[in-house]
């Protein structure tokens, strides 16, 4: 087909795009990814018991609010790296505050607790069950992201795949502190972080062949 | 794009049409191959520009994201045939490159400028662009100084208010 044949038939159709397009896109993928993780939460994991009383309490409110500051970044950096001529952004470095003020917080703690209970502050009651299933929570919400971003056009596949996989770390993070009975701020900062960080490392290496236009 | 965005072929029709040919430039500057395969790079980028449309952000030039696809082709294509480049290809590229960013920069600012009053215009790309001073623009065209001065001032202004956000 020659060129001119071309422009022609793509000119025959031409959907009107509306403002905020790409960012709708790239939340109707997150949303139906968060809606099944959000499933997986309930009906495999179940809230912890006490989420009603345990809702104010300050380990759930810095829970929450690291995995959303964590989460709002990584969404805004995923949608700002789904644009072809994407540069660096401020998106790449601010998840960085939310993570020294954590880990400040979790030095005060450790330094005001006496040194035979650092042991449990850290560990809490099981590290692996909180990286696994925060791995597999993300599973979905990294799908939606990936689906929808495989109709945009990202160019620096890597960090475009490590800003999903972080993005559905983050919000997987979220939906686990639901389950989640762990009040310590050095657990939240030692192993929430750590099973976010995995999952943008398994997003960079993962997701640039599904990425590929 | 504006007017394709909304749904207006002819629009879109013609939009394609002008950049096919700055496209078929830019691939057939970089790869020595057949005409037809050039061409078949043309379509791809064409029909990326075309699909992926929703990727463009109305607020910021065109031509730089037309840019970016056309490369991101361009390396698809390399990795495609493994007919790397010489390593001084490439940064005879990245010059060009950087060079089509300022052509493309500069006629996106030509293009904004047009819409400008005949007046502020002329003041605006004699003293912002071409660096010439105020009192030399002031004698070339009979106007006072500070004519000059309102009038790359008021047209600073419209242009940032029109084209929200840029810093004038």
């Amino acid at each position: 087909m020659n060129t001119d044949e071309l422009i022609k038939r793509l000119s025959s159709d031409v959907s009107p795009v509306s403002p905020w397009a790409l960012e709708k896109r790239m939340l109707v993928g997150g949303a139906s990814g968060v809606f099944v993780s959000a499933a997986i939460v309930i009906l495999w994991l179940g809230f912890r018991p006490d989420l009603e009383t345990a809702a104010i309490t300050s380990a759930f409110l810095i829970k929450m609010a690291y995995t959303g500051a964590l989460a709002v970044c990584a969404i805004a950096a995923s949608v700002h790296l789904m644009r072809p001529d994407a540069r660096p952004a401020v998106w790449f470095v601010l998840p960085a505050i939310p993570v020294v003020l954590l880990g400040a917080l979790a030095m005060t703690e450790l330094a005001g607790a006496p040194r035979e209970a650092w042991g449990s502050l850290a560990l809490g009651h099981g590290v692996a069950a909180c990286i696994v299933s925060i791995s597999i929570i993300s599973v979905p919400v990294f799908f939606g992201l990936l689906a929808a971003a495989r109709r945009l056009a990202p160019t620096r596949l890597r960090a475009a795949g490590a800003a999903i996989g972080f993005a559905s770390g983050s919000l997987a993070a979220g939906l686990y502190a639901l389950h989640c009975i762990e009040s310590s701020a050095s657990f939240i900062f030692l192993w929430y972080s750590l099973a976010i960080a995995l999952a943008a490392a398994v997003g960079a290496i993962v997701a640039p062949p599904f990425l590929r236009w | 794009m504006g007017r394709s965005f909304g749904g207006d072929r002819r629009a879109h029709e013609e939009l394609l049409r002008l950049l096919a040919p700055m496209l078929r430039s830019y691939f057939g500057w970089r790869v020595r191959v057949a005409a037809e395969e050039v061409e078949d790079l043309v379509q791809e980028a064409l029909i990326a520009i075309h699909t992926r449309r929703t990727t463009y952000d109305l607020s910021r030039p065109l031509l730089p994201w037309v840019y970016a696809i056309a490369k991101h082709k361009l390396i698809d294509y390399f990795r495609r045939t493994s007919a790397a480049p010489m390593k001084e290809e490439l940064h005879d590229c990245d010059a060009i490159v950087e060079f089509e960013g300022a052509c493309a920069a500069r006629m996106d600012i030509s293009a904004m400028l047009e819409s400008l009053p005949e007046k502020q215009r002329l003041a605006i790309e004699a003293t912002r662009i071409r660096g010439d001073t105020i009192s030399d623009v002031a004698a070339a065209h009979g106007w006072t100084e500070s004519d000059v001065k309102v009038s790359v001032h008021r047209g600073l202004k419209t242009l940032a208010a029109r084209f929200g956000g840029a810093k004038a």
